[in-house]
């Protein structure tokens, strides 16, 4: 397994991967700053094997496995040759509409994984018959670098790591500098957060978290109407929830999300699961 | 290609594919609703889109997908 020091050195092993390999699969596709991120933050390694490239990043005691293969059983071999996949404790992100991923699903069992949890992608779509955005709450204001730590901690102590990718402090600090997180204080507390990223017409709402002290205080209803109000241009939101936290999800709904049809499933391996 | 943009207007009903020139930076498709598309154009031409094939450059237009699906032998 050897560190992973650029972007051209993943792309050029994706590349050896793909060529002339028409069942490509992957679950690989970080977007191009997150990518950058990780290989910055030494967090991002590679074990190639013969037809597949396995890369392993580094997170809170365990490791997310990302994959790229040839073909599923030159991916079944690499995952079943690779040691640290049953010495570390791993999970990966299948990512997919459902029945498409039992094949994966499949290989990966054999592998010693198991369903860790499951999570699934709603979207509001904006139409000329949505009606406009309310008003921004005059409460809500942007987080400053100042706020980055206690943000973190309370996405540490609020979310399950392993499913629901918990940023880094510097992915932190550098949604405040781009302004991609929206705050509510009470008595100088962090009473919530919404953290979002914005592409195009597109914006996706990482997280929308209220603390459990500051619930039913209207902070969480703020904070989403502010989100909608400063995206006036943006036609479709995301996100992605637990499926059975029916709590988020009849707030989401509430605020016009419906599932659009991706599922994430979630595996661990048995250094992870009971 | 209007058919093209039927199709994919009937997936994104919210956007306007026939504007854009890149569809990933704009926003209108990201690399799951690739995963989604493929699925919908693999049923409605009887083909099977190989995993190589793909990668955001094919989905970047109505331009660059039609050339996919040329690939595939569809004139869309």
């Amino acid at each position: 397994m050897f560190l992973i020091d650029s972007t051209s050195k993943v792309a050029e092993t994706i590349s050896q991967t793909k060529a002339g390999a028409p069942a490509y699969c992957s679950n690989f596709l970080p977007a191009p700053r997150k990518l950058q991120g990780w290989i910055t933050h030494g967090e991002l390694s590679c074990e190639q094997r013969d037809g597949a490239a396995l890369f392993l990043r580094k997170d809170r005691g365990f490791w997310h496995l990302y994959f790229c293969a040839a073909n599923p059983t030159s991916l079944q071999q690499a995952v079943t040759a690779f040691p640290v996949l049953r010495a570390e404790p791993v999970v990966v992100d299948l990512v997919g509409q459902e029945p498409a991923l039992a094949g994966l699903a499949g290989l990966f069992a054999a592998a010693g994984f198991g369903l860790y949890n499951r999570l699934f992608r709603m979207a509001r779509i904006v139409s000329p018959s949505t009606p406009p955005a309310a008003a921004p709450d005059p409460h809500v204001v942007l987080a400053s670098q100042a706020d980055c730590q206690p943000i973190l901690d309370l996405l540490v102590r609020s979310f399950d790591c392993r499913a629901e990718q918990i940023p880094m402090l510097y992915e932190i600090e550098a949604a405040v500098e781009t302004g991609q997180i929206w705050m509510a204080r009470c008595g100088g507390a962090l009473a919530g957060l919404l953290f979002y990223e914005t592409q195009g017409l597109t914006s996706t709402l990482r997280y929308w978290l209220i603390a459990p002290e500051f619930r039913a205080q209207r902070f969480g209803s703020g904070l989403m109407r502010t989100y909608f109000a400063e995206h006036p241009a943006v036609r479709r939101f995301l996100l992605w929830v637990i499926a059975d936290n029916n709590n988020a999800i009849a707030k989401y709904r509430h605020y016009g999300f419906a599932p659009d049809g991706l599922v994430d499933q979630v595996l661990a391996n048995e250094m992870i699961r009971p | 290609m209007n058919a093209l943009a039927d199709l994919l207007k009937g997936i994104r009903p919210e956007f306007d594919f026939t504007v854009s020139r890149d569809f990933i930076a704009d926003g209108m498709l990201d690399s799951f609703d690739m995963v989604m598309l493929v699925a919908t154009l693999d049923k409605t031409f009887g083909i099977s889109i190989a995993g190589v094939d793909i990668i955001p450059e094919n989905f970047q237009n109505l331009d660059t997908i039609a050339a996919l699906l040329n690939k595939y032998g569809i004139q869309p």
